[in-house]
């Protein structure tokens, strides 16, 4: 959970306390858990809604529609396999803009599909798929960089 | 790439998944959550097995001292009969101790037998009252002491007749 947190507050002090605040939230409002979802899930949900809250203030810039710099056509050679560790992947999704970083993490990290996270961020399903897939271009981007740069 | 991204992040999921918050978050949330120990004391054994103890310790002292119900007009009952046998019984000591003072050997005899008999099923009223107390059994032992009181008072009618010719003739 608090890693779910975390790499959407991305502070940790802040993720820490963000997560008390929902735990304290979800043992508040354990009576309105109908058990129609895991509990784990249900927990997960209250986590993630208190993480974006709290990056809310920065929602201006959470969702960039146009990049300054344009995004290079994959070069074949990397296709087959996937060059980067995981302490890089995890930093260049660290140094996603908010909006971009949520929406990435949410899907591919918390396995949430489109609908959940247009739930979650107020967003429809369509945007959701735009964000994620202009969000993974934008990783990649960055670890090319980190590689050749 | 896009889907070697996917793959990588699924296979290293916890390579992501690696942070720990530290100790401060648990503490701070138990410190916010004062309606747990709230809670706790009603959920408590120990207070739960004190009040059944007080619940307990009340029932008995109600049940052994409350002056109502069948047990209590039993004692009632027994306590004024104790007061009646103890007058009975001290009307009939006078008595006894009076005729005896005019010694008279065969009337003393039968007397006597008839004081045995009667104390014996004097006895067996005494048992029955133990067990079964009843208005019946109570009544029975009246009657008992009123029979001896009547018998003693015909012996010193007897005895009075016998002096009254004496003192006449004298």
């Amino acid at each position: 959970m608090f890693n779910v947190c975390y790499r959407i507050v991305k502070d940790e002090p802040a993720a820490e306390d963000v997560l008390q605040d929902a735990f304290i939230n979800a043992f508040r409002n354990l009576k309105n858990y109908r058990g129609d979802s895991a509990f784990g899930a249900w927990l997960k949900r209250i986590v993630v809604n208190k993480a974006i809250t709290h990056i809310g203030r920065r929602r201006l810039e959470r969702i960039p529609e146009e990049e300054g710099f344009d995004i290079q056509e994959e070069t074949q050679d990397e296709s087959a396999s996937f060059p980067f560790t995981v302490d890089r992947v995890k930093e260049a999704i660290l140094s996603l803009p908010d909006g971009y970083r949520t929406v990435l993490s949410l899907y591919l990290l918390e396995g949430y599909d489109h609908e959940e996270i247009g739930q979650v961020l107020e967003i429809s399903e369509s945007t959701s798929k735009s964000q994620f897939s202009r969000a993974k271009k934008k990783l990649i981007e960055i670890l090319k960089e980190q590689k050749y740069g | 790439m896009d889907d070697s991204l996917s793959e990588f992040v699924k296979k290293n999921k916890d390579g992501f998944d690696d942070k720990e918050p530290s100790a401060r978050v648990w503490k701070e949330i138990e410190n916010r959550l004062p309606l747990a120990k709230h809670v706790s004391i009603w959920n408590s054994v120990a207070v739960w097995r004190a009040a059944a103890l007080a619940f307990l310790c009340l029932s008995l002292y109600t049940f052994f001292t409350r002056p109502s119900g069948r047990p209590n007009m039993n004692a009632y009952q027994s306590a004024d009969f104790t007061d009646l046998e103890t007058f009975y019984s001290g009307q009939i000591q006078e008595k006894v101790e009076f005729i005896n003072s005019f010694e008279t050997g065969n009337e003393k005899d039968q007397l006597g037998q008839d004081f045995q008999k009667l104390d014996a099923m004097y006895q067996v009223l005494s048992e029955e009252m133990k067990i079964r107390p009843s208005e019946k059994v109570k009544d029975a032992m009246v009657l008992n002491l009123l029979i001896r009181i009547d018998l003693l008072n015909q012996q010193i009618k007897k005895l009075e007749d016998k002096r009254k010719p004496r003192n006449m003739a004298s």
